[in-house]
């Protein structure tokens, strides 16, 4: 576990620079947490735990940072969010 | 009240009271109506370009429904009016297919039913497919959403910091004591009802899914 988030987080690092927009959610007083929760698991794919952490940053910090990529991907992610009635923006990394 | 029930085979299954049904069924038609209202019909239309899904506005609709139903996708105006020109048809699209899903699950087959009288029915039983879940999930939320707008609470003021700075009120627990104490006389009371049960007709769903 610990050894699988070492490398997680090195491949996030070594990508970082060829990731410059990120796909940011912003807080929303009408969706459901386990909703939001739901959400961020069926269409990016994550796990129960880290979709939890992420919604709860949202929710505590009034934004968080769901997914990182080109432009391309981050416009996709923001619709797909946007179907799904979440709030999000698509930003480059170094406006947060 | 009843709630979801998850089905051996993977899908789901809920009995709707005549009366709830008939409140899912109005509210998504208004929402199928609203959400075709003013589809790249905004300055002039290019009859091609709306073929093709791309739209010539580039200004975010002026109801505020559908100002929280199609945010802009960027903090900048013009970045966001560029994308939403070649991407609001489409969002339309799948949030009408969503609404549209809810609706003819819920219509009732007799022929000579016309949507003014209540339905004669006791109750209606349906089955979603586990692979329509999400659509179902996204279909209430923008009810939710659209019920919250008018409600006074859930319009896109108030949740970015620039509004919060610039004093616009943002939404709070205050506002949902002020329909717990509204009297059973006010209609907004009742609109507030609606909008409670469907948040929590998704929560029974999601808990469904939990199951699985």
């Amino acid at each position: 576990m610990a050894l699988g988030t070492i490398t997680e987080s090195e491949t996030e690092l070594n990508l970082r620079a060829d990731r410059p927009w990120v796909c940011v959610v912003w807080d929303d007083p009408v969706n459901l947490m386990t909703y939001v929760t739901h959400v961020f698991m069926v269409l990016f794919g994550y796990s129960k735990e880290r979709a939890t952490e992420l919604m709860l940053k949202v929710h505590n910090e009034g934004k968080a940072v769901v997914t990182s990529g080109t432009r391309e991907e981050m416009e996709r992610d923001v619709q797909r969010l946007h179907e799904y009635g979440l709030w999000a923006t698509v930003q480059r990394d170094n406006e947060l | 009240m009843s709630s979801f029930r998850p089905l051996d085979n993977g899908d789901l299954d809920i009995t709707f009271t005549s009366q709830e049904a008939h409140v899912l069924i109005n509210l998504t038609e208004q929402l199928l109506e609203l959400l075709a209202d003013g589809d790249g019909q905004s300055h002039s239309v290019d009859p091609l370009l709306h073929l093709v899904g791309i739209s010539n506005s580039e200004s975010p609709p002026e109801d505020p429904v559908l100002r929280r139903l199609l945010p802009n996708a960027y903090e900048d105006e013009q970045a966001a009016g560029e994308f939403r020109r070649y991407t609001e048809h489409g969002l339309r699209e799948k949030k009408k297919a969503h609404a549209l899903l809810i609706y003819e699950a819920l219509l009732p087959q007799d022929e000579d039913w016309n949507g003014d009288i209540p339905l004669d029915k006791g109750s209606i039983q349906v089955t979603i497919a586990m692979a329509d879940s999400l659509a179902w999930l996204g279909g209430l939320n923008d009810l939710r959403l659209a019920l919250a707008v008018r409600l006074g609470f859930g319009s896109e003021k108030g949740q970015h910091p620039a509004d919060q700075a610039a004093g616009v009120d943002t939404p709070n627990a205050d506002v949902h004591k002020k329909y717990e104490l509204m009297l059973e006389s006010d209609p907004m009371k009742a609109v507030y009802a609606v909008y409670s049960w469907i948040g929590w007709l998704q929560q029974s769903l999601l808990e469904a899914l939990e199951v699985k």
